[in-house]
């Protein structure tokens, strides 16, 4: 922070650093930008009209619905679980710490359909019900999967891992002397959270949230499969159902508006907040052995953090795969060219990400566009950049058919993530000393070589953090690769979603269950990785 | 610099798995070994060997891969396939304009190809042998499309609760004695506007919108999940009559899953006409050609294949839809549903009332 302030304000000078930057915002923000302008120029008519006049006020209010439930549900999964696994000792504590980062795995729309299969009035937990207290299906209520409610919980299950990751880093880096400052004060464990780590840790978890609730507005998959009407499914209908693509874009802005208000929240909630680096803040305070009543109870809330958000949706899913066989349906295929495109594309966004992180720490010009472009691209659904990328295709001239249509598939992805990358990446430095940049230019090193020797270097910290999600989350885009894969490419996330919207979730269970597969061994290694770090903190 | 290194790491790619597309792929139009070897004409031929056809399939079935795969062996046409929703496909057709490949237009329910001719994005079929092959009202008028397979929307429900004669006519579910008996999914779905259109051109929008309004006045629920969930909840016991095609519930009766099956014998298959001798809804699976087609041949040998004994038998077998060719014998599972008369009501319609459809439905507050 201390290098952008030095700089004021003023037009960017055009040095290289600058210009790559500038380069790396447009192609991450062109997509948007052209699906945007086609909205607003092309207009609307009639369609546009209508949907403001019948639907806007709906679906708005649905999607901030969705995010206000999802916000809490993700508060409420990754606080405390980070909290007590950061500070506390109990049983099972070891693996939690990187079980309860599994769920990144599972994408929002297979949890959708194994919730939606498991807890409907004929699946296995009402049949149990009734089975149990011999009522019939009549005599209940029963929560319904297909609501806004539901819709929150599959998405809170499938992104807070992002909070609990940010709040656990913050949390294990509390400086030691303010805790035993404030232990020595006679501060309560209850008065020691509230009152001291909290605030200190609000910032990262802010971050975490704000990234889980601009990918919870962006979701298709779930909320179509669920019938709950956000703006994204909105968008949907109103390019389907009116063939108004400009409709759609008009959509999508207020879409992106509503994640740049969750941006906007997360600075504002950050505000002066946050502790002061030091260097003692390595120093990861002692955890402190909880009762055996604490303990135990601890672990199962735990635990039952874990069932909720992956055990229970993953098995069932698992269970029905058994049950009915293996289809005589393509896999391999499909499971490569998954890997393939996720490799491909998360490369390019990590690239993308480095050069915006480390433009950002040049001048305040190069971070406003890099931030600017890429919080455009996260917030805005897959299928809103598939649409620019698809008008760009037809004045250029290329068609889908083409290999062309990779080309743009990834750049779509690498739009679409690179603000994901671009997290741990940021987060690398602000675990570095501000003082590092301040002493290597009172050494004398020049901007380049700062940019070499100090900047890089210290991004690099984050990378096979950002590498990572980068990967798992290009594996489980859905929209934009339904509209702009080539033919005869099927991959996993498609195929899974043409059975499950087929209704043919048996088939679509194994194609579910392989992404997921998939992203565990990277999640695993993340998760093992950050544990890691965390101990040889701990020790050192 | 990072652009061309992606660009070109992006083509790598491309290039690596192009090859693995196609079965035996091979462009330059050199004859299968059998070929040279036997130096007859042989059963297989080369894929490619003949040109190329570019297939945009609303249809996502394991079954049908094998059916291109089929069709290449036979002619030598290479398949290129792209599957996706119906109305995915239309807008991306749209968008690509003139550059669209697409010769072939393959959707289900007529309604979705009345949304492809309604949007300028398909050709008259030329005239051929089909006309003569499959019923009139099976072949759009000006030969827009032509249909492939049928499909009956009809209802499941529990013979313990109910009687047949509560299910005979679509103005049955409409009687106050089926109050929280009804589970049906939501009305934006393509086959509930279908149905909803031709109750409007058989009834007139007034009836129509009465019969709407007492649906939902029957309902269990709000419309929620697809056929299948209807029909489950109907085996719970939580409603007990559930609007589905056919297939849905054949497929279940064939399913793996014991669940699955047990859920199915627990219910009855009726098809309710739109009254006395004004027939059932039938409503199709078919094929337009595509308003740039560039491979008009090869589209139409395609056509020819579909609707040969070979073809018919690939295209339902797996989906459990009804053939629409006389003397091809019906996939398995489907002897199970009643014996019904086509309907008259000309397919076009059900894309000419869709929106009408879809605001009697929001009127009625069936969501």
């Amino acid at each position: 922070m201390q290098a952008i302030k030095a700089s004021s304000f003023h037009l960017p000078r055009l040095n290289p650093v600058a210009l790559i930057t500038l380069a790396a915002a447009s192609l991450i923000g062109a997509p948007v930008a052209i699906a945007i302008f086609t909205g607003v120029i092309g207009g609307g008519g009639d369609a546009w009209l209508h949907i403001v006049s019948t639907q806007l006020l709906g679906y708005t209010m649905t999607t901030l619905a969705v995010i206000g439930l999802t916000a809490a549900l993700i508060l409420l999964f990754a606080v405390p679980t980070a909290w007590f696994i950061s500070l506390n000792e109990f049983p099972g504590r070891g693996f939690f710490e990187w079980a309860l980062i599994l769920p990144l795995a599972a994408p929002g729309y297979v949890l959708a359909y194994a919730w939606a299969d498991a807890a409907d009035v004929a699946g296995p937990i009402q049949s149990a019900l009734r089975d149990i207290t011999g009522l019939s299906a009549r005599d209940y209520w029963f929560p319904s999967v297909y609501s806004i409610p539901g819709l929150s919980f599959v998405m809170a299950s499938a992104l807070f891992p992002y909070a609990y990751l940010t709040a656990r880093a913050a949390f294990s880096n509390l400086s030691l002397c303010t805790m035993e400052a404030a232990r020595s004060l006679g501060a309560s464990p209850r008065r020691l959270f509230l009152n001291v780590a909290l605030p200190a840790a609000r910032p990262a978890i802010f971050a975490g949230l704000a990234l889980a609730l601009m990918e919870t507005a962006a979701d298709y998959g779930a909320a179509s499969y669920l019938g709950v009407q956000t703006l994204s499914v909105g968008i949907f209908r109103a390019w389907h159902s009116f063939s108004e693509p400009a409709v759609a874009a008009r959509l999508a802005v207020l879409l992106i508006l509503i994640a740049f208000g969750l941006q906007f929240i997360e600075r504002v909630a950050r505000g002066r907040g946050g502790i002061q680096q030091t260097a003692t803040r390595w120093r990861t305070p002692r955890r402190q052995k909880l009762g055996p009543v604490a303990g135990w109870g601890v672990a199962i809330g735990c635990m039952m953090v874990l069932m909720l958000s992956f055990v229970i949706p993953v098995s069932r899913l698992i269970w029905v795969s058994a049950e009915t066989g293996l289809g005589q349906g393509q896999i391999v295929r499909p499971f490569l060219n998954s890997l393939t495109l996720a490799l491909a594309g998360s490369a390019f966004a990590f690239v993308l990400a480095l050069t915006i992180t480390i433009g950002a720490r040049q001048n305040r010009f190069s971070q406003f566009i890099g931030r600017f472009a890429a919080g455009a691209g996260y917030a805005a659904p897959g299928i809103v950049l598939a649409l620019g990328a698809l008008f760009i295709l037809s004045w250029t001239g290329f068609s889908v058919a083409g290999p062309a249509a990779l080309i743009f598939l990834v750049w779509i992805y690498a739009s679409r993530f690179t603000a994901a990358g671009a997290e741990p990446l940021n987060a690398a430095f602000s675990r570095a000393p501000a003082s590092l940049g301040n002493a290597a230019r009172s050494l004398g090193a020049s901007r380049f070589q700062r940019l070499v020797r100090v900047d890089l270097p210290v991004a690099m910290s984050g990378a096979s953090a950002a590498a990572i999600i980068l990967f798992v989350e290009t594996l489980k885009e859905l929209p934009a690769t339904l509209m702009l894969r080539p033919f005869n490419w099927d991959t996993l996330a498609v195929q899974a979603f043409a059975y499950a919207s087929d209704e043919r979730l048996a088939a679509a269970t194994l194609p579910s269950l392989l992404i997921t597969a998939a992203g565990l061994g990277p999640v695993v290694l993340l998760s093992l990785q950050l544990t890691r770090a965390g101990q040889s903190r701990a020790a050192g | 610099m990072k652009t061309i290194a992606s660009v070109s790491f992006t083509a790598l790619l491309v290039a690596c798995s192009d090859g693995g597309a196609t079965p035996a792929g091979s462009d330059d139009g050199t004859p299968s070994d059998a070929a040279v070897e036997g130096g007859v004409a042989t059963e297989s031929m080369e894929a490619g060997s003949n040109g190329t056809l570019n297939i945009y399939s609303a249809r996502h079935y394991d079954s049908d891969k094998l059916m291109y795969e089929a069709f290449e062996d036979q002619t030598g046409i290479r398949v290129r396939f792209r599957e996706a929703g119906a109305n995915q496909l239309l807008e991306t057709m749209r968008a690509e304009g003139e550059n669209s490949p697409a010769d072939l237009i393959i959707a289900s329910d007529a309604g979705a190809l009345w949304r492809f001719k309604d949007a300028g994005l398909t050709q008259p079929l030329p005239e051929g042998e089909f006309e003569d092959l499959i019923p009139e009202r099976l072949v759009e008028p000006g030969r827009q499309w032509v249909g492939l397979a049928r499909r009956i929307r009809g209802v499941a429900y529990d013979p313990e609760r109910i009687s047949p004669d509560q299910v005979d006519e679509w103005q049955d579910l409409a009687d106050p004695s089926l109050e929280g008996e009804i589970c049906v999914r939501s009305s934006t779905n393509i086959y509930n506007l279908s149905l909803m259109a031709e109750m409007i051109e058989k009834w007139g929008a007034e009836e129509a919108q009465s019969w709407a309004n007492a649906v939902v006045a029957n309902m269990a629920r709000t419309p929620q999940g697809g056929d299948t969930d209807q029909v489950e909840a109907v085996a719970a016991g939580l409603c007990s009559v559930a609007i589905t095609n056919h297939y849905y519930w054949v497929r279940m009766t064939q399913s793996g899953s014991d669940a699955t099956r047990e859920a199915a014998a627990a219910t009855q298959i009726a098809f309710p006409s739109f009254g006395e001798g004004e027939g059932i809804h039938v409503n199709i699976t078919g094929v337009a050609m595509a308003a740039n087609a560039q491979n008009k041949d090869e589209a139409m040998e395609f056509v020819d294949y579909l609707l040969s004994a070979d073809g018919q038998h690939r295209l339902v077998d797996e989906t459990k839809e009804i053939p629409v060719i006389d003397d091809v014998t019906w996939p398995q599972g489907l002897g199970a549903i009643p014996e019904f008369e086509d309907s008259d009501t000309p397919l076009d319609t059900f894309g000419e009332r869709q929106s009408e459809a879809q605001r009697i439905y929001d009127e009625a507050g069936w969501n």
